[in-house]
């Protein structure tokens, strides 16, 4: 008997969806640093995730930029104009962007309690198939992930810690 | 990528993975595709507004265990 060594993966369609979407914020000029699983996959830590986690200068005309770019990136999908300022700024540090797609989404932040915000996150620039994208950097990772009550961070401190020798701060 | 010999589990557990020459976000993305393949999930479409990162993460988890 034979089986057919067929397989459904690599899905092209979702890789070429990440690749799109950060193309579409360096076009609209989105400003942001990218933490959570997809930056520590920039750094070599890799584990798969279906979010993309943002945390974006909190600006009206900043907030403007990142609907243009998701607007572009997914059809005009009229459910991006519910991102608002008002939310961001405001009441709703955290917005989360479910697209058409539906199997990746995008948790938008604007600041997390008084522990970090887009200003105060260490980064550097990336590329990626020549798009440049804006990265926490392992430390500022680890700091954001080492004293959460989430078992994942838990995990993703420690691998952050082993890999780039990260020392405890007093 | 080289093959690696071991003459027991033991040895094979000690063991660095080898480094993949490929850039580590293509990896990541290679990962997340095989990953979405293998358990695809999806989630209601839309717009969804959280007063902390952790009332996010309440939600997800909330999503994920109502579709087991």
């Amino acid at each position: 008997m034979t089986y057919a060594l067929t397989t459904r993966y690599p899905n092209l369609v979702d890789r070429d969806e990440i690749i799109r979407v950060l193309r579409a914020f360096e076009m609209a000029g989105f400003e942001y640093v990218l933490i959570g699983a997809a930056a520590m996959g920039f750094h070599g830590i890799v584990r798969a995730t279906e979010d993309l986690d943002l945390f974006i200068k909190a600006t009206p005309e900043n907030v403007e930029k990142l609907r243009s770019a998701l607007r572009q990136a997914y059809d005009n999908d009229p459910q991006v104009n519910e991102i608002s300022s008002a939310d961001l700024l405001g009441e709703y540090p955290a917005v989360r962007y479910v697209p058409p797609t539906g199997d990746l989404y995008f948790d938008v932040l604007t600041r997390l309690g008084e522990v970090a915000s887009f200003d105060t996150i260490d980064a550097q620039i990336k590329d990626v198939q020549g798009t440049k994208v804006r990265v926490a950097t392992p430390l500022a990772l680890y700091r954001l992930k080492k004293d959460t009550v989430r078992v994942q961070d838990h995990v993703d401190a420690a691998a952050l810690k082993e890999r780039f020798d990260l020392k405890d701060e007093k | 990528m080289r093959v690696q010999k071991f003459r027991s589990i033991e040895e094979m557990n000690k063991a660095s993975a080898p480094e993949s020459e490929e850039p580590h976000f293509e990896r990541f993305l290679r990962h997340c595709a095989r990953y979405w393949a293998i358990a695809p999930k999806h989630y209601p479409r839309g717009v969804f507004k959280f007063r902390s990162i952790e009332e996010a993460q309440r939600a997800r988890e909330k999503h994920i265990l109502l579709k087991q």
